[in-house]
């Protein structure tokens, strides 16, 4: 790689690499085209998962957040990541910890035992705030990677929850309605989509998505009514969790409630990839549980 | 001369001293508790319901996060961890970001949820991503399927995670272990299935 890359360690999570494979593999290539380099962290875990493991134990949630933490501070090195789950874990932990005298002595008492120290050394950012950020990508650069525009799709942004809120612990701003996201998506040649309750959540979260399906699928289906009612061809996201909520949901509300969409879930950096060339069967798009070919057909 | 405002009754004072006197259900300690968890300063809710009016859960169900606030304050610490509601809570956070008074109702709730935990009442999908970590390090971990996918896209068959380095569990098991995790879900599952 080129003196000009910037290296960060390329944290995985759980669904991306697990079920959605295609998201880690144009996280890599995507990015490589626009300066990032992303290095393995080798033996990280899940993250773990904010909704579910924080919600019964909030000390086991910080001191195993912050072993992946440390693994990159070892390497010294950002971490940067895809799901917006992930991010609550990586990223909160890392600010409460740095900050928080009591917690993080807390945490550093349980890593003394296997022989690892949090330092708070390091900084945690989503790989879409890396893109957006002018001094390290920035849209322009976005544009100009783009070899097979998107021109003619019109694309639902869904930006999900864990990023951007709650905001006073973050720093994008305005939570109510943000248009950052947009002006990627628009970037790659595809037109973005207001919708009605833009910011609502996908439904997953919270250990809901486990603890009552039809409940957090109920919600999935609204966000889906007001996507479909604008006429998106399809949504866009940067969090594997709600990908899989948005995409499998579909098969799940149409088993429980019987109402059919067929509307494609792409992941951003797949959006990316197709717009900078990459085939769908680079970006394993045949995993997806709602076939993207309706998507596919206007963009070639 | 400062002005002593009281009752001029010392039973009635001591009576009125006591916030939790009107019901022998509250539990003020319930309050302090959800404060230093969730880091958040609970007491200061005035009940306005922006929370709940701003809850994507709400319209489809009987969960109220205002009730749950209520319940705080008022140290409802048995109402409040018995109500299967609890866990309906999707942290979507919307509560937390127009909240006039600056709380966060969202860390409450997950204060309220680590509080049931600690009584052994939790849904059993939570215990069960408890185990899948604790084994695999993965909340989600790999299969066989998206192995294949995996190679057909130049990846490794399994991430560079702790499924390619297994070695780094053993370290992920001892902290859960020290928190005594993983025995307690797993004896909660096993009373379960008798």
């Amino acid at each position: 790689m080129s003196g000009n890359m910037k290296q960060y360690a390329f944290f995985l999570g759980c669904i991306a690499p697990n079920r959605y494979p295609g998201c880690e593999a144009a996280a890599i290539k995507t990015s490589e085209k626009l300066g990032i380099e992303l290095l393995p962290l080798k033996g990280a875990s899940c993250c773990p998962a904010p909704g579910a493991f924080g919600a019964i134990d909030l000390k086991v949630w910080y001191a195993l957040a912050a072993r992946n933490i440390v693994l990159a501070e070892e390497m010294n090195m950002d971490i940067t990541l895809i799901c917006n789950g992930c991010y609550k874990s990586i990223y909160e932990v890392n600010e409460i910890l740095k900050h928080n005298d009591e917690l993080r002595d807390g945490v550093n008492e349980v890593l003394a035992e296997v022989d690892m120290e949090f330092k708070g050394s390091i900084d945690v950012w989503h790989l879409i705030e890396l893109y957006y950020d002018e001094k390290i990508c920035g849209v322009e650069k976005v544009r100009a990677s783009v070899t097979r525009p998107l021109t003619g799709t019109k694309i639902a942004p869904h930006y999900g929850c864990h990023l951007l809120k709650p905001k006073k612990e973050r720093h994008f701003g305005d939570t109510e309605n943000p248009m950052w996201f947009e002006e990627l998506i628009d970037a790659l040649g595809a037109e973005s989509v207001q919708y009605r309750n833009k910011m609502q959540c996908c439904g997953a979260g919270g250990g809901v998505r486990g603890f009552d399906l039809t409940h957090s699928l109920d919600i999935t289906n609204e966000k889906l009514i007001n996507v479909q009612e604008v006429g998106a061809d399809a949504i866009t996201e940067f969090c594997p969790f709600c990908q899989l909520q948005y995409d499998r949901g579909q098969v799940e509300i149409k088993e429980k409630f019987g109402q059919e969409y067929n509307l494609p879930v792409l992941h951003y950096n797949e959006l990316l990839g197709l717009a900078q060339g990459m085939t769908p069967q680079e970006l394993a798009l045949d995993l997806h549980a709602v076939d993207c070919n309706s998507f596919l057909e206007k963009i070639v | 001369m400062a002005n002593v405002k009281d009752y001029g009754n010392a039973e009635l004072e001591e009576k009125l001293s006591d916030t939790s006197y009107y019901t022998t259900d509250s539990n003020p300690q319930f309050l302090e508790d959800v404060k230093k968890i969730s880091r958040t300063a609970a007491n200061m809710c005035f009940q306005c319901g922006t929370c709940t009016g701003s809850c994507p859960s709400a319209p489809r169900s009987s969960y109220r996060i205002r009730l749950f606030m209520r319940r705080g304050v008022l140290g409802l610490e048995k109402e409040a961890l018995n109500d299967p509601d609890l866990w309906l809570c999707t942290t979507c956070y919307s509560c937390t970001d127009r909240c006039p008074r600056g709380l966060a109702p969202t860390d409450v709730i997950m204060a309220m949820r680590n509080l049931a935990f600690k009584v052994d009442i939790v849904p059993r999908n939570f215990l069960k991503t408890v185990q899948l970590i604790y084994k695999t390090g993965h909340g989600v971990p790999n299969n066989d399927v998206n192995r294949a996918a995996r190679v057909k896209l130049g990846l490794p068959a399994d991430p560079p995670t702790t499924h390619s380095y297994p070695e780094f569990i053993p370290g992920i098991q001892k902290i859960m272990d020290f928190y005594g995790m993983k025995d307690k879900a797993d004896r909660i599952l096993a009373e379960e299935s008798k």
